[in-house]
């Protein structure tokens, strides 16, 4: 999908022209914000041990140096019923494995850190099954090159809105690029296939297989508040090529907010999905 | 308000008494002699010092007291004519210019083209005109002479980027551009992502684009008026052009229709078409196999006198745009417009006009990707009717008056599923108004010192039914929450329907408009204008998506109809007997109810775009000084904008004003054209435009295993300079050939000249994409050096 953009640019008159200019910026910074990634997830085929959060903070877009993690914060999760406490394991990973993991529920974080507090919820959606998982082969195109590509056929139900997050894995790892495909590939709403069975959907293009490697695929149910983080997180990050901002990059809104400060947002997004999921071994 | 329209009645009917009915008028066409081509804007002088200038159709009338008179009819270019004129009663003169091939040609591209000091005496300010010639000696940028990139080296007019589509004037955005071709209105006037203009500069005979002062015979946009004519055609002979150029060729064929006696037709007809060549990018590079990139246009123009007194005219223009990619998407769009025309005598003095007018921008997006194939189509019909009267009261007065009926058809999206996916079908809800609009303006000049052109326009916009219109909760799409300064949207409690023809809303706007000219002596004079403007659709455009995705909003429940005031001020002058111009004019416009986008909008096949858009106000002023060379062996023009364009919008940027994306504070502009000899022509043209605003990351997370960026400023930092010079050289043809060659660079010196930079994190390493964490900047440019050579043949 990079190809397709690099084209846009080549077409531009086979002259356009990019040029590393790293070392020529210089950016205005910002105070340190906190940020949080993880949430609940469901997953009956392949139950994870402890639900986890991962807390730490902003860094210069273009500093060399990592973030540091959060190690003293207080995380705990209501479910609706009881308030779940996190604790921290290392390096801004806080887990818990009570906390359960149901249908059509609620969840509420509460972050306590430097004096300040972060609230916010997301609701756990059931989502479709897969009918079918299974790999091609692929001649290179435009948009990708050749090799394996594992898809899948499932049926959407009727008369729900969905919202679908599809995660790929390659031999056992966590495979995201940032792609300028990701917006259009790896979130969909069922807006325009509402109740209808789809084949050959494609989790991720941009992950492609070898004979022999074991692949995983996920598909996701998740709100329509996550998904439409998601979609501006997959354009802000996979938009390789902005020919013009428009509309211009911005703050990508968090679930959480600060009732303390509400001006010292934090950033991530804390969400409750259900994980369909299904592993094949690559084969001709 | 009142007391405003009272005033200037009285003033109206002031200045028709004293008038007396011992004047006699001298009425009739000017055309060019070699093609009859009727010449627009031609200098009729009676007697010295009374004056008039031609009209758009070259027809002139011009009311002075009994006796004899010596009338000088010149224009720029050709030689003028000389002649006594006994004045017993009314009559009626045709003119036939002839080109003036010995003395050098002279840049046209002043104020107006009246005579050497036209700029000074014309009521008219903040006015550019460029004839197809003066656009075709400029240095060609990319492959096609363009009539929008040549505007943009005048003072006040300019583009976000090389690849934005559109331009901006005096700080408006693009969609505040009435674009009229032959008064139909285009939708999107460029090809290949903004690339090329959709004005095929042999088919235009004359562009004038208003960015202030703007009369009251043109409404509908905030900004500006861009008129564009088409040629008429040879009345006299059949004759054609073929040009081949490194992007595109094109073919023009002219002559007459139904030719009598004395050689000429009784109509005549132009027709122009241009393509790029078939799939020029496939094949040049591997990567490209599969790729299709090209457009096409067609001009048609056809003229017929049904007698002395009455023409009607037929003018069209097609285009298309083609862009696909082997089995990922296809998009097809363009601009189709039709238009017939009457135009009556019905006296010496007075003169009408009826246009009506069809037009439909359409686009077509094809998403090929397996799963999810399917086909995604809008589009904008108008259907318009426009008469207007001229009357040509006395040599000091002119009024025109007349009404503008536009029903318009929004076909905001039709989803279908293609090659048998599994996509239900879907239609947005179509939308329909009707803009209507009255006008009446008058020319008056009071003294020899004091002239005014002023009016009136009250317009109306009637959203109509068949509609579906959704209600939020809080009877508004979205809400400010000032604690978490973002905009949230509301629930939909509902939908409201309206039958067909059933008012939705109403909308009226009130514009006035004034211009006045002091004339400090022969070669100075100073200059005001005011304009109010309304503009009742709105462009929302996402033009991050890889196609240009236009989307016309009309206003309606939940979008309020933008408008805007301008003030400007001019000092023109000059010099030397008219073989320099100088000329300085500060603008002042503050716009209300613009849109702009809310932090995160999210646009690609959205159904509710008020969701998506708040309106706040925007605020425009600079300082334009252009010097012209209007004679000799060099001609040209240096230009200096100094100007200032900003927004502000509730929830965007901290609530406080943020500059627009079009805001450049100093822009530079030197155009040079040298007459070497008979043959050679050349031509150069540097600019230079400090750095646009553009939003640079504060700081960096991860999320999902991404970096992402955190931005705090709307268009909050700025990239470099951009300057650029081009280079041509023509060759013209030796004494009885015909064939032409125009040799151009652009970008002569290489400047990589920012178009963007973009922040992200490093995806590749040694050919592998992968996820690296590590960021950095890139600055993106679109073109380095463009040689480019193009050949004509007159036949």
């Amino acid at each position: 999908m990079k190809r397709f953009f690099l084209l846009i640019t080549a077409i531009a008159f086979l002259t356009s022209c990019e040029t590393d200019v790293t070392d020529e910026i210089t950016l205005n910074g910002e105070t340190p914000r906190l940020v949080m990634e993880g949430g609940i997830e469901r997953n009956t085929t392949n139950p994870v041990s402890a639900q986890r959060i991962f807390l730490t903070t902003t860094i210069g877009f273009l500093d060399e140096v990592q973030s540091q993690p959060v190690e003293d914060a207080i995380v705990s999760i209501n479910d609706g019923q009881s308030d779940y406490l996190f604790t921290h394991t290392e390096d801004g990973i806080y887990l818990n494995a009570e906390i359960p993991a149901e249908l059509n529920r609620t969840y509420t974080i509460t972050i306590t850190w430097n004096c300040e507090t972060y609230v916010g919820s997301d609701s756990l959606n059931e989502v479709a099954e897969f009918d079918d998982v299974y790999s091609e082969f692929e001649e290179e195109t435009l948009i990708t090159e050749e090799g394996y590509f594992v898809k899948f056929d499932s049926t959407d139900p009727v008369n729900i809105e969905n919202y679908y997050y599809y995660r790929a894995f390659r031999n056992g790892e966590f495979i995201i690029i940032p792609d300028p495909g990701n917006s259009t590939t790896l979130v969909e709403s069922d807006e325009f296939f509402d109740g209808q069975q789809r084949f050959g959907v494609n989790p991720n293009e941009e992950v492609i297989y070898e004979l022999g490697d074991s692949a995983v695929v996920q598909q996701l149910g998740i709100s329509e508040e996550y998904h439409d983080y998601l979609l501006q997180l997959f354009e802000q990050t996979g938009n390789q090529i902005p020919i013009i901002g428009n509309p211009p990059p911005a703050s990508i809104r968090s679930n959480i907010v600060n009732t303390t400060v509400p001006s010292n947002r934090i950033l991530g997004f804390f969400y409750a999905a259900d994980v369909e999921e299904e592993s094949l071994i690559i084969t001709e | 308000m009142k007391e405003r329209i009272f005033l200037l009645i009285t003033i109206l009917t002031l200045s028709f008494a004293g008038y007396s009915q011992s004047n006699h008028t001298i009425s009739g066409y000017v055309k060019e002699k070699l093609n009859g081509e009727e010449l627009i804007g031609v200098n009729i002088i009676v007697g010295g010092f009374t004056g008039t200038v031609t009209n758009e159709y070259g027809f002139y009338s011009i009311t002075v007291p009994h006796g004899i008179y010596n009338l000088k009819v010149s224009y720029l270019g050709f030689k003028p004519i000389d002649r006594e004129v006994d004045l017993t009663q009314d009559i009626k003169i045709d003119f036939e210019l002839e080109e003036d091939n010995y003395e050098l040609e002279e840049v046209q591209v002043t104020s107006s083209k009246q005579k050497q000091t036209a700029s000074v005496r014309s009521t008219e300010m903040s006015v550019v005109q460029l004839s197809s010639k003066t656009v075709k000696r400029l240095p060609i940028t990319l492959g096609e002479p363009d009539v929008i990139r040549s505007l943009q080296l005048l003072p006040g007019v300019s583009s976000v980027n090389d690849a934005a589509t559109g331009f901006n004037v005096r700080g408006g955005s693009a969609d505040q551009n009435l674009v009229l071709l032959d008064d139909g209105p285009i939708y999107n006037a460029s090809h290949i992502f903004g690339f090329f203009s959709v004005f095929n500069s042999n088919a235009i005979k004359d562009v004038k684009l208003y960015k202030g002062g703007i009369p009251a015979i043109y409404g509908g946009r905030l900004s500006s008026v861009l008129d564009v004519k088409q040629r008429e055609g040879n009345i006299k002979d059949f004759s054609g052009e073929v040009g081949i150029g490194t992007i595109a060729a094109n073919l023009l064929l002219e002559g007459p229709i139904a030719k009598k006696e004395n050689g000429e037709g009784k109509g005549s007809f132009m027709l122009a078409g241009r393509r790029t060549y078939a799939d020029l990018f496939t094949g040049l590079v591997e990567d490209l196999d599969g790729t299709t990139a090209n457009f096409y246009d067609l001009n048609l123009k056809a003229n017929y006198n049904l007698n002395e007194k009455n023409r009607i005219f037929l003018s069209g223009y097609f285009g298309r745009d083609r862009f696909e990619l082997e089995s990922f998407l296809g998009t097809v769009w363009g601009n189709a417009t039709g238009t017939l025309r009457w135009t009556s005598i019905l006296n010496e003095k007075l003169f009408l006009q009826t246009s009506a007018i069809y037009s439909n921008y359409d686009y077509n997006l094809d998403n090929l990707r397996s799963g999810s194939e399917f086909t995604w189509s809008s589009n904008i019909v108008n259907y318009i009717l426009k008469p207007r009267l001229s009357w040509y009261i006395n040599s000091n007065n002119t009024l025109r008056t007349g009404i503008d009926f536009t029903y318009y058809d929004f076909n905001p999206g039709e989803i279908g599923a293609i090659e048998g996916s599994s996509i239900n079908p879907q239609q947005f809800q179509e939308k329909r108004a009707i803009e209507t609009a009255a006008y009446v303006d008058f020319k008056q000049n009071l003294s020899d010192k004091f002239s005014f052109q002023y009016g009136i326009r009250v317009s109306n916009f009637n959203r109509i039914g068949q509609d579906n219109v959704l209600q939020y909760e809080t009877g508004n799409p979205l809400t400010y929450n000032a604690v978490q300064d973002i905009w949230e949207e509301n629930e939909v409690i509902g939908t409201e329907s309206f039958s067909s023809g059933e008012s939705i809303e109403n909308f009226y706007g009130f514009e006035p408009r004034f211009s006045a000219r002091y004339l400090v002596n022969d070669d100075t004079s100073l200059k005001f204008s005011y304009n109010r403007n309304y503009q009742y659709i709105h462009l929302i455009s996402n033009t991050t998506s890889p196609t240009p995705l236009d989307i016309w909003a009309p206003s309606g429940q939940y979008l309020e109809p933008q408008y805007a005031d301008q003030f400007a001020l001019g000092y023109f002058k000059s010099l030397k007997d008219g073989e320099y111009d100088f000329n300085v004019e500060a603008y002042y416009k503050e716009m209300y109810d613009v849109t702009d986008f809310i932090d995160g909008a999210d646009l690609l096949f959205t159904e509710n775009i008020e969701t998506q858009v708040v309106q706040g106000d925007a605020r425009a002023y600079g300082l334009e000084l252009q010097l012209s060379k209007n004679r000799g062996d060099l001609t040209g023009w240096l230009s200096y904008t100094l100007a200032r364009s900003e927004r502000q919008i509730l929830g965007i940027n901290n609530n406080e004003y943020y500059p627009s994306n079009n805001d450049q504070l100093h822009e530079l502009n030197l155009v040079g054209m040298y007459k070497l000899n008979s043959r050679w022509d050349f031509s150069a043209n540097w600019i230079f435009g400090s750095g646009r605003p553009v939003t640079f990351p504060t700081s960096r997370y991860s999320q999902n295993g991404l970096v992402v960026g955190d931005y705090q400023n709307r268009n909050g930092d700025r990239l470099p300079a951009y300057h650029r010079l081009d280079v041509a050289a023509t060759l013209n043809p030796k004494k009885g050939r015909k064939g032409k060659w125009i040799f151009s660079i652009a970008n002569l010196y290489n400047r990589l000249n920012a178009a963007s930079i973009y922040f992200n994190e490093v995806s590749e390493v040694n050919d592998v994409e992968v996820a690296t964490g590590e960021t950095q900047a890139t600055r993106l440019a679109f073109f380095g050096i463009v040689p480019s050579v193009m050949y004509q043949f007159k036949f």
